[in-house]
């Protein structure tokens, strides 16, 4: 039986929430890899922008994360000392606390990638039965990523047919600002578009809904467990 | 009614007077930045309520003055279609689309469905009904788009360029549709024989004023007396003589798949130095990869490729990638920054009044211009265009067709993928067989 969009929303944010909470490298891992296995399973080819955005960031900050703490007595590497920052040096503690808030940031981001890609969103904002602008405003906010994606192809390919070489990141970073005016642009197409079809006028009606199943409860239920158990022994 | 848009020197509609009547089905023509977009933009309410500017005169929707009620308000007595479909989709699902617009106006809930399906079924859309948005074509889009107007059983319809993305049997269907609905319906079209195939109506719009309102058979000789180019691209394609230059790009054996869906296999296609050749097809027939495939942008599963010289490429929609912030440094780009070229390049397609301006300020028609400016200024050996007539008034179709064949006499080769059947051409290639009809 298939999750309702709203107890799925809930579990997902609860094992976000359980990774922020939980203090064990290895609890956060296997949170994170649980959400990896899901992602894995769902989206074809549009996982890669969500793949890209959770392991790229966690890589950046497994990486400077030690750098810039200065946490423990163990030290493994000594650097020199830089202006404003100061002492550069690596120490066992600041390695372990690195690698926790790169996994956090992993596993949020993993949920966040499922949740993009394999949730209904019009039934997620069919259930929501109160600040339906700020919901229809976060699906459509989740929508920007694969339209992103789609619009830095079709930028490239249009530079491209024109002569002009796109390659390596300076060449990639020229097309950032366009992308985003581009966005832009589409952005109020879009609100225009609403408001000629009535968006945000009085005495909206709604599809009649389905109602929650058993697995639903469960799954709130679950949910509301291990935000409990991240917090509290994890 | 007159309205100027904001920072704008000149009004973009000046003086119009019209009355639409229930059942009307008027043919809205003119050139490219006429003032069309936004004489729709007026009907809906939306001029000046989002867009701002300075409004003069009246205009009354059933009765009611747009001054004084939200553009929302009227959705359900107006029903608006725009240019481009993928800017108009907030739902990720085709029936939660269509339901959209009934839930904002409060349709009863245990209708919605209902009526959402049947209109999908008036456009012959109602087999989308399950489908995700972001998996529809552009045609699918725009048939889902007008299948949420429709759901709303507006009074008054306005169609701003609704079938630029459909093939010619989808588009005739399309309209078809649309003119047996019995409501009052605004077609503003650059295909003109097609808008007036259908219309009883026609208006003329050119530098924001009404230049003609009349029935058809009177709006047909006016045309044919002061816009002549407007009747005259009703007639069948041009008949070149072929040329016979040596091989610009030769394709042998082509074939294609996206995701191991197979879209193009065992294609051949020769471009010769001195000769235009048109791509025709209907919708996902392979025009657009095999024309990326002959310019280089994509790399096919089997068979070879053989070009001789620099081939540049016009995307589809080219006004939705615009990458500087002066229209002439967006045609240098393809020259390295060399500004006298690009202007010149700008007054080959009557663009040289706008080099200073923001690309994104300009209208679609003129984006488009823009685009086939900034592909053509460093002169390929092959330039492959991709629907270059979309949005583009008949007179500056011709014009595109007489340059692209001069082009072409100078030593290069042209390939152009296009719907548009009356495009000039010394030799048509047609992909696929695909039939597409409405319900």
């Amino acid at each position: 039986m298939r999750l309702g969009p709203v107890p799925a929303v809930l579990l997902l944010g609860a094992l976000a929430a359980t990774a922020l909470l939980a203090d064990h490298l290895a609890t956060v891992a296997a949170i994170a890899a649980a959400l990896l296995v899901v992602l894995m399973r769902t989206g074809g080819s549009r996982r890669r922008p969500y793949l890209f955005g959770a392991f790229a960031s966690g890589l950046s900050v497994l990486l400077i994360s030690p750098l810039v703490a200065v946490v423990g007595s163990h030290v493994l590497w000594s650097g020199p000392i830089l202006p404003v920052i100061g002492p550069i040096d690596v120490t066992s503690e600041e390695i372990r606390i690195g690698a926790l808030a790169a996994l956090r940031l992993v596993a949020v981001a993993l949920a966040f990638g499922v949740y993009a890609l394999s949730l209904d969103h019009d039934r997620l904002l069919a259930s929501v039965g109160f600040a339906r602008r700020s919901a229809l405003a976060a699906v459509l906010a989740t929508r920007l990523i694969p339209t992103l994606e789609r619009d830095a192809v079709g930028l490239a390919e249009a530079v491209r047919g024109r002569g002009v070489e796109v390659a390596g990141v300076r060449g990639r970073g020229r097309l950032v600002s366009p992308l985003v005016s581009g966005s832009l642009e589409r952005a109020l197409n879009l609100a225009e578009a609403m408001e000629a079809r009535g968006f945000g006028r009085p005495g909206r009606t709604r599809l009649p809904r389905a109602g929650w199943t058993n697995v639903d409860r469960i799954a709130v239920g679950l949910a509301v467990v291990v935000v409990v158990a991240g917090a509290v022994w994890l | 009614m007159s309205f100027t848009y904001p920072h704008a020197g000149a009004p973009a509609l000046q003086d119009v007077s019209l009355s639409i009547d229930s059942g009307d089905v008027v043919a809205l023509l003119g050139p490219s930045g006429s003032g069309k977009s936004t004489l729709v933009r007026a009907l809906a309410g939306l001029v000046p309520h989002f867009h701002g500017g300075r409004f003069s005169g009246r205009v009354l929707v059933g009765g009611r003055d747009t001054r004084d009620v939200r553009p929302s308000d009227l959705a359900g007595t107006v029903a608006t279609v725009f240019q481009d479909p993928e800017d108009q989709v907030v739902m990720g699902v085709v029936c939660n689309e269509v339901a959209f617009g009934l839930e904002n106006v409060g349709a009863p809930p245990l209708e919605i469905s209902e009526r959402a399906e049947e209109a999908l079924a008036t456009v012959g859309a109602l087999h989308l009904a399950g489908r995700r948005t972001t998996e529809l074509s552009g045609g699918e889009l725009q048939r889902v788009c007008l299948a949420s107007a429709l759901a709303l059983r507006p009074s008054l319809l306005l169609l701003d360029e609704p079938t630029s993305q459909l093939d010619p049997v989808a588009a005739e269907a399309f309209v078809e549709a649309v003119a047996g609905l019995g409501v009052a319906v605004v077609l503003s079209e650059q295909r003109v024989e097609r808008a007036l195939a259908v219309a009883d109506r026609v208006v003329f719009l050119d530098a924001g004023r009404v230049l003609f309102d009349g029935g058809l058979s009177d709006g047909v000789d006016w045309l044919a007396v002061n816009r002549p180019e407007f009747v005259a691209s009703r007639d069948s394609a041009s008949h070149l003589a072929s040329a016979s230059g040596e091989p610009v790009v030769q394709l042998d054996d082509i074939a294609f798949a996206y995701s191991g869906v197979p879209v193009l296999d065992g294609i051949d296609l020769v471009v010769r130095r001195g000769e235009v050749v048109v791509l025709e097809g209907p919708n996902g027939s392979g025009k657009t990869t095999l024309a990326k495939i002959a310019t280089g942008l994509l790399t096919p599963g089997r068979g070879t490729v053989q070009s001789r010289g620099k081939a540049c490429y016009l995307t589809q929609d080219p006004g939705r990638y615009l990458v500087k912030e002066r229209v002439d440094a967006e045609v240098a780009m393809g020259v390295g920054g060399d500004l006298g070229r690009a202007r010149a390049a700008l007054d080959r397609v009557d663009l040289g009044w706008a080099a200073a301006r923001h690309p994104r300020d300009l209208s679609s028609g003129e984006r488009e211009r823009l685009g086939l400016a900034a592909v053509a200024v460093g002169e390929p050996d092959l330039l492959v265009l991709d629907e270059p007539t979309r949005g583009i008034d008949p007179e500056r179709k011709r014009g595109l067709g007489n340059w692209l064949l001069e082009y072409a006499a100078d030593g290069r080769g042209v390939l152009v993928a296009t719907h548009d059947q009356a495009f000039p051409a010394h030799r048509r290639v047609r992909l696929g067989a695909q039939e597409v009809s409405l319900v």
